[in-house]
């Protein structure tokens, strides 16, 4: 057999019974499927991305109450703003330049690779562009408000502050919360990176090999 | 975010036109009738989603052969580990041979079933490739699907043909 008896074979064929048209089952699938994303997104955003906008305008704040002597505290919301800026500026990239349902075939695998290789980039780097700057302005914001303090309430509002068992614990219980987040989005990246992205860039770059001349 | 009455009843044209394209896209990329059924359903999906934004300066038919190979060759990312195990465990050759009794063996529909099988264990890119120019699809328009260029195409499509008929010749050997 060769080639034109494959298409003989193939235009022979019955009219393969196509597919129905079921608008009120696929606007079903539309509402699950965008309620889902819908929710992951708003999960991530707040976590990531508004998360950092809020402790930014608290700690803006902050700054302002204390006057000349906060500007560190202010540095450091800049600092968390930009974080938050860092995930604002990629989702509206990924947005501009996302290919259509209807792209050609190759330009979306190597749409998706760039993809891939360009999240895999920014979670092999998260401690440069995320852990470090929000460690740094924690730790300025942190050490301004206990020199702040330390001058304006001796014996100092600091000591004061950890000798009260209620501040004391609410302190404890902030820090072990921030360091289980950075725990747990490292962990996060990590996992994403082992079991979705590397597999998928392998198989996309076995199908692009495959396209080669 | 509901579509308007007008793009429901160009996507019904052209599920009616051209049912055919997802049915057969749908047998070539699936090989259990589970993930037929899934495969039909998320192709379904992503064209009428995809009437939005069909401006059309494309034809129907190269609009509607893009978005259904694209979900065909993004769809296998859904399937769970254990789904992926046991699609690799029904082989298309085995569901080929499945189907087969002695009278009908040499029956049309046994070539075609082999033939599907054939193109079922094709990567999915020649996958893609042999089905659009089984169907008859000009290298021009194989071309503005895929994205290659028209020498491209008949280059990878030899490629894929002979590779066909490899397993081709493979499957019959095994049935036999």
């Amino acid at each position: 057999m060769n080639w034109n008896d494959y298409e003989a074979i193939w235009k022979r064929q019955p009219p393969p019974v196509g597919a129905s048209a079921d608008i009120a089952a696929l606007r079903a699938t539309f509402e699950t499927k965008r309620r889902k994303l819908a929710a992951t997104l708003l999960v991530r955003d707040s976590l990531e991305g508004f998360g950092g906008f809020v402790f930014a305008l608290v700690f803006a704040g902050v700054a302002w109450r204390i006057g000349s002597r906060g500007w560190p505290i202010l540095a450091g919301a800049v600092i968390i703003l930009g974080i938050s800026l860092v995930f604002l500026r990629d989702w509206w990239r990924r947005r501009r330049t996302r290919p259509g349902p209807a792209a050609p075939l190759l330009v979306r695998v190597d749409d998706e690779l760039a993809e891939l290789r360009h999240q895999r980039r920014l979670l092999a780097n998260i401690g440069l562009w995320y852990f470090l700057p929000y460690l740094a302005a924690i730790a300025v914001i942190g050490s301004t408000l206990g020199r702040v303090n330390r001058g304006a309430a001796p014996p100092g509002f600091l000591l004061t502050l950890l000798t009260t068992p209620a501040t004391l614990a609410w302190i404890v219980i902030l820090f072990a919360v921030f360091a289980a987040a950075i725990v747990w989005a490292w962990r996060a990246n990590r996992d994403v990176v082992k079991n979705q992205i590397d597999p998928r860039i392998v198989e996309l770059e076995k199908l692009r090999r495959e396209v080669q001349p | 975010m509901p579509l308007p009455a007008e793009h429901d009843a160009l996507f019904r044209d052209w599920v009616n036109a051209h049912g055919g394209i997802v049915a057969k896209i749908v047998r070539a990329y699936s090989a259990t009738p589970a993930d037929a059924a899934d495969l039909r359903q998320e192709i379904l999906y992503q064209l009428w989603l995809s009437v939005r934004s069909f401006g059309g300066n494309a034809k129907p038919s190269t609009w509607i052969y893009r978005v259904c190979l694209n979900t065909a060759m993004t769809w296998r990312r859904g399937l769970t580990r254990r789904e992926r195990r046991l699609d690799r465990d029904v082989s298309p050759v085995a569901m080929a041979a499945s189907d087969r009794s002695p009278a009908d063996a040499a029956s049309e529909r046994d070539l075609l079933d082999r033939l599907y099988a054939a193109i079922h264990a094709l990567p999915p890119f020649d996958r893609a490739l042999v089905l659009l120019s089984l169907d008859g699809v000009a290298y021009r328009d194989i071309a503005d699907v895929t994205g290659l260029t028209e020498n491209h195409v008949g280059v990878a499509l030899t490629r894929a043909r002979k590779r066909l008929g490899q397993l081709m010749e493979g499957i019959v050997d095994e049935l036999e």
